[in-house]
Order: structure tokens, then C-alpha cells, then sequence
């Protein structure tokens, strides 16, 4: 029995027995480097080098940030903003849920946490207007994907850390496909809302109205321009943004909103304890794991059996995106990240794909995964708000997982959709 | 009576030291960001004013950077123990939907088993680590501290973990305890049709 099995089998046994995924990659990784006769001391030398990094610092800074714009109020008006929008169209609260999700995007960096600030808000609307209770779960639950793809992202952050590549230019990178999925979902929603009658939310399209809900949410919208524009700019780091856009949030809901409560803010920094916690820890068990794989040359195996299979770089892409949307429907995202990556990333190097390219198609492909059963993040959230069954929110999201999936064959064919606003505006600040 | 705050004290201890800690190095790392952006503006100012050229200003706190990278070590394997506590480290339970549920109960036991010997050999190669770490010191580029203590999280946080795994079994098995779902959020009214996820995430 060689390394490479001993590892595989401990880690796919371990999983099937409901043991936590942590452990899963730990103790495989562990076995392993017992079976290959390594000393165990190197699995404490990665436990510290895993998390003893600054860019990885990002990760609990922007969960805090975006917990606290939730009772801060900033959450609130943005969908504010985005209903007075997309509201009066056909289908428009849920056209709206998606802008919703858009924006909360581009503060948050996570796909639940953008599912449930949003879902909150506009399912119980979403119900009243009279649409379906699995639609609207559906909705909310495809689109809260958004969070990841719209920079910040926490997903991106993993990935930039284990595959060292630049952060930033990932957020970047990320913010034309963002856009091109809110606008596939809403096109969905529209066809679909047509079929179903869901009409308007019965108010008129009125620039002035826009305009009040977003002097109101100005200080809301600043927040984005805050932390994308420090960061696009060269101002800040992806970790120096997070740690602003904490202080930021606290000061406006302080000072400006006045909506702030200590218990808020007890309950923010309490869950970011354990979310960090549970996250980086499998951080460790993935980096042991992937170095046993890479010394194993199990990335080389797979480079190997893929150019066997064929040389054409697009079918390629075929079999790698339907993976990891396999992988998605399966595995927590995070540790999808770091388990693929290792693994994936220099077989994609070696067929000529940019780092920064293949990262956001994997961040795409784990938006998608948010949304698809039996582990979709997303969908747990979107049926405890809706009150439905899983069954029923999955039904409903296979056209938007449909769309979203065309979305991610057409950024990964086609390059220069991500790849060309990082270009541009490295230009422009040099 | 006395007893039950000390025991809520101890029962959320990592809780508390945890947040201390990102407390902590959430305000160091902005109090650094602040002193690059008030010195960086009195350096633009001090080509143009002469005043300022008199004083030279330090740039930033030289050691705030480490010192925030080691809270937040502490503060990742002190949360994944509080979320060992509150039973949140993601697991995959769907294949036990098909059978009784006696079957993922043992099973998830046995698992659990299997984590404690995990952690117990984390604990031992952790304290070999430290010793050595004692007899050829090394220290951190800025603070100058010895490493060993800086891994002395890795035999608390591991011990701890234990404890909270058997913690957890315990309530759950022994007092029959329900351990509520972190993961599901509370929806604010209570109601009575809520929908079986069957997957714990």
C-alpha cells in the first residue's frame, strides 16, 4: 500500500464516519507521514505557519466587520437602496433581493452571511408580495453566492493565501464576473417571474425616490467605496481594508445611525471567535495534507492522466469546473479552496492558466456550490428564514444554478473577462 | 448556589480569552494603520515645512506587526476549541439519513474517539517541540521572545479540545442534552414547522 493510499483512504473513511473535516485532513495526513516514516514534529511547525500570517488576518477582520454592519444599520439600507431600484419591475423583489446581494457584496465577504443580512429582510417581504416560499428561498440563496465573487471575499483571501498570490488583484479580478452573475440571475428571475406573474412591488420607477433611499444609506454606500477603493488603490491592504471598515462601521453606527447596541457587538465579536476558529484550524489540517499530496507528486499524476485524456485546454476547463462543482455540492467551501488548490493549481500552471484567472473560477464554482444541496451553506440559511423545506428551495434554484454555471464556462473560456480590470488598473496606478 | 457563574465562567473561558484577544490585535493593527497615515502625512508635510525636518518620527510600532500575528495565532486554535465546545466544527451527516439513528450516534462517537487520540498525539509532539525549543532557543525577529512559549497554545488548545470533546458527549449522551445547531439562524419568532435540514454544516 503506498502513501498516497493510506492518506486517501483515512480521509474519505473518516468523512463517511461524520468526523469533522478537520480532523478528516489532519489524521490522514498524519497517517501518512507516519507510514512515510516523517517526524510528527512537523505537523506542530505547520500548525503555527498555517495561521502565522498577515494577509490571513483579513479572514476575521472582515467577518467581524460584516457581523457589525448588521446592527449597525448599514445592511438595512442598502437594501433599502437596492428596492427602490429594482422594485418596480416584473419580478422586482427578488430582483431586487439579487441587487440586494450585489451590494451587501461588496462589504461583505461571505456567502451565508450575505444570504441571511439579506434574506432576512427581503424573504418575509419576498412572501407578503405573494411570491412562493421555495422562490424566494431560491432567490436568496443563489444570489447570496454574490458575497464571495464581489470583492472582498473571504474564499479569496484562502486562496490567495495558499496559493501566494496577490489578494487584491484577486478582489479585482473578481468584480466583472460578480457583476456578470447578478445580471444572468436577474435575467432568469425575470423570465421566470413572468411565468409565475409576480409582478412589480406596484410603486413607480422614480429617480427621486433613488435618490432619497440613497442619501439615507450614503453613509452605507461609503462603506464599499471605503474598503474597494483603499484597496484598489494601493491605499491599504486587503487586512489593513478589514481592520477599517470595522473601526468605519463602529463609528457610523455609533455616531451617524445611532443603532449600535453593546449586545450587538458582544454577539459580533462572539461569533467571529468560533467562525475563525472552526475555519483556520482546518487551514492546518489542508496545508499538511496538500504538502503530503505535493511530495507524493499526486498534482503531477493528475496533470498527467488530464494531458492524456486530451490536450484541449477547454475540455479541460470542462472537467475541472464539473469537479469542483462536485466537489461544491459536497464540501465546506473554504476547505474545498484548500484542498483543490494545491492539488489543481499547478496542473492549471502548466497548461498556461494565470493563477489569478483560475482562482476566481474556483471562487465561482464554490458561489455556486453555496447554492446546491445536500451541504449548500446558503440553503440552509434561506429554509430556516423561508420556512421551508430543503427539497423545495433546491427545486426552485436549478434554473439560477443553470445560469450561474453558463456564467462560470463563459469566464473561464474566456480570460480576459477577469483578467482585464486588474491589467487596466494596474496601469492606470503605476 | 455560588457555584453556577463560576461554572458558566469556566463552561465559556476560551470564549472570553478569545475575544480578548481579537479585540486586542484588531485595535494594534489600526492603531498602526493610523500612525502610517499621521506620519506619512507629516513626512509629505516635512518636505515642505522645516519645522518638522528637526523631528524625525517613527514610522510605525516596529513590533506591532509580530505581536499581533502571535495574538492571532492564539486566537484561531483558542476559537477552533470553543467551536469544539459548541459542536460547530463542520461535519458531512447525510449519509446517516438512511439509517436508523443509532448508527450516526456510534458512529460520530467513534469518530470523536478518534479525535481525542488525534489531539492527544498533537499534545505530545507539541510538548517535544517546546522542550527543544527550551534547549536551543529561538527568538521572534522583533520581540526577541523565545518561540517555546509562543507554542505553548498548541498543547493548551489541544488539552482543552479534549476536554470539551468529552464535554460535548457527555451532555449530549449521558444528560441527553439537545446541542443547539450554531449554524441555524434564529428568525426572531418562534414558530412550528421548522424545516429538517438533516445536514449538520
Amino acid at each position: 500500500m503506498s502513501v498516497t493510499a493510506v492518506i486517501f483512504l483515512t480521509f474519505i473513511g473518516l468523512l463517511f464516519i461524520g468526523a469533522p473535516i478537520t480532523l478528516s485532513l489532519g489524521a490522514a495526513a498524519m497517517g501518512g507521514m507516519i507510514f512515510s516514516g516523517k517526524p510528527l514534529e512537523g505537523l506542530v511547525e505547520i500548525a503555527y505557519t498555517s495561521v502565522n500570517s498577515f494577509p490571513i488576518m483579513a479572514l476575521p477582520a472582515f467577518i467581524l466587520s460584516g457581523a457589525l454592519m448588521e446592527s449597525a444599520g448599514i445592511s438595512r439600507r442598502l437594501v433599502a437602496v437596492a428596492e427602490a431600484m429594482a422594485g418596480p419591475f416584473t419580478g422586482g423583489m427578488a430582483a431586487s433581493t439579487i441587487l440586494s446581494c450585489l451590494f451587501f457584496g461588496a462589504i461583505s465577504g461571505s456567502g451565508p452571511a450575505t444570504t441571511a443580512a439579506v434574506g432576512m429582510l427581503m424573504i418575509p417581504a419576498m412572501t407578503r408580495h405573494g411570491y412562493d416560499r421555495g422562490y424566494a428561498g431560491a432567490v436568496t440563496s443563489s444570489s447570496g453566492g454574490l458575497g464571495v465573487v464581489i470583492p472582498p471575499s473571504i474564499p479569496m483571501v484562502i486562496y490567495g493565501v495558499t496559493a501566494s498570490q496577490s489578494i487584491a488583484d484577486l478582489f479585482i479580478a473578481g468584480f466583472i464576473p460578480g457583476i456578470m452573475l447578478a445580471v444572468a440571475l436577474m435575467t432568469m428571475n425575470y423570465f421566470r417571474s413572468k411565468k409565475k406573474k409576480y409582478k412589480g412591488d406596484g410603486k413607480t420607477l422614480s429617480a427621486k425616490k433613488v435618490l432619497v433611499t440613497m442619501r439615507e444609506g450614503f453613509w452605507s454606500l461609503l462603506a464599499p467605496v471605503i474598503i474597494l477603493g483603499g484597496i484598489y488603490t494601493g491605499f491599504f491592504t486587503p487586512t489593513e481594508a478589514a481592520i477599517v471598515s470595522i473601526f468605519y462601521t463602529l463609528f457610523v453606527g455609533i455616531f451617524i445611525y445611532r443603532e449600535i447596541e453593546l449586545k450587538g457587538v458582544m454577539k459580533a465579536l462572539e461569533s467571529t471567535t468560533w467562525i475563525t476558529g472552526r475555519v483556520l484550524i482546518i487551514m492546518f489540517a489542508a496545508l499538511a495534507f496538500g504538502q503530503l499530496l505535493t511530495i507524493n507528486k499526486i498534482p503531477d499524476l493528475i496533470a498527467q492522466g488530464l494531458l492524456d485524456l486530451t490536450g484541449n485546454l477547454y475540455l479541460i476547463w470542462v472537467l475541472i469546473i464539473i469537479f469542483l462543482l462536485f466537489m461544491g455540492m459536497f464540501m465546506e467551501t473554504l476547505a474545498t479552496i484548500m484542498l483543490v488548490t494545491p492539488v489543481l493549481l499547478p496542473v492549471m500552471l502548466s497548461l498556461g492558466v494565470d493563477p489569478i484567472h483560475f482562482g476566481v473560477v474556483l471562487v465561482c464554482c464554490c458561489e455556486i456550490g453555496f447554492a446546491t444541496p445536500p451541504l449548500g451553506e446558503n440553503m440552509f440559511i434561506a429554509s430556516g428564514v423561508a420556512r421551508t423545506t430543503l427539497e423545495d428551495i433546491s427545486m426552485n434554484a436549478l434554473p439560477f444554478v443553470f445560469v450561474s454555471v453558463l456564467v462560470v464556462f463563459l469566464i473561464a473560456y474566456f480570460p480576459v473577462l477577469t483578467l482585464w480590470l486588474p491589467d487596466f488598473l494596474g496601469t492606470l496606478f503605476q | 448556589m455560588r457555584a453556577k457563574p463560576v461554572l458558566k465562567f469556566l463552561d465559556n473561558i476560551e470564549s472570553y480569552l478569545c475575544q480578548i484577544l481579537l479585540v486586542f490585535f484588531v485595535c494594534l493593527l489600526f492603531l498602526q494603520i493610523l500612525l502610517r497615515l499621521v506620519f506619512g502625512a507629516m513626512h509629505t508635510l516635512s518636505q515642505h515645512i522645516a519645522f518638522f525636518e528637526h523631528y524625525p518620527l517613527p514610522a510605525s510600532i516596529p513590533w506591532g506587526e509580530e505581536l499581533s500575528r502571535m495574538a492571532f495565532v492564539w486566537f484561531v486554535f483558542l476559537g477552533a476549541t470553543y467551536a469544539a465546545r459548541l459542536a460547530a466544527h463542520n461535519r458531512v451527516t447525510f449519509q446517516f439519513k438512511i439509517f436508523p439513528k443509532i448508527v450516526g450516534d456510534v458512529s460520530t462517537v467513534f469518530s470523536d474517539i478518534v479525535w481525542i487520540a488525534f489531539n492527544c498525539t498533537m499534545i505530545y509532539f507539541s510538548i517535544n517541540v517546546i522542550k527543544e525549543g527550551f534547549e536551543y532557543p529561538e527568538y521572534s525577529p522583533t520581540l526577541d521572545w523565545i518561540m517555546a512559549y509562543v507554542f505553548m497554545i498548541f498543547p493548551i488548545a489541544f488539552s482543552l479540545m479534549t476536554i470539551r470533546i468529552i464535554q460535548v458527549n457527555i451532555m449530549k449522551h449521558v444528560f441527553k442534552i439537545e446541542i443547539a445547531d450554531v449554524d441555524k439562524i434564529d428568525t426572531g419568532d418562534e414558530d412550528d414547522e421548522i424545516p429538517e435540514s438533516g445536514v449538520t454544516s
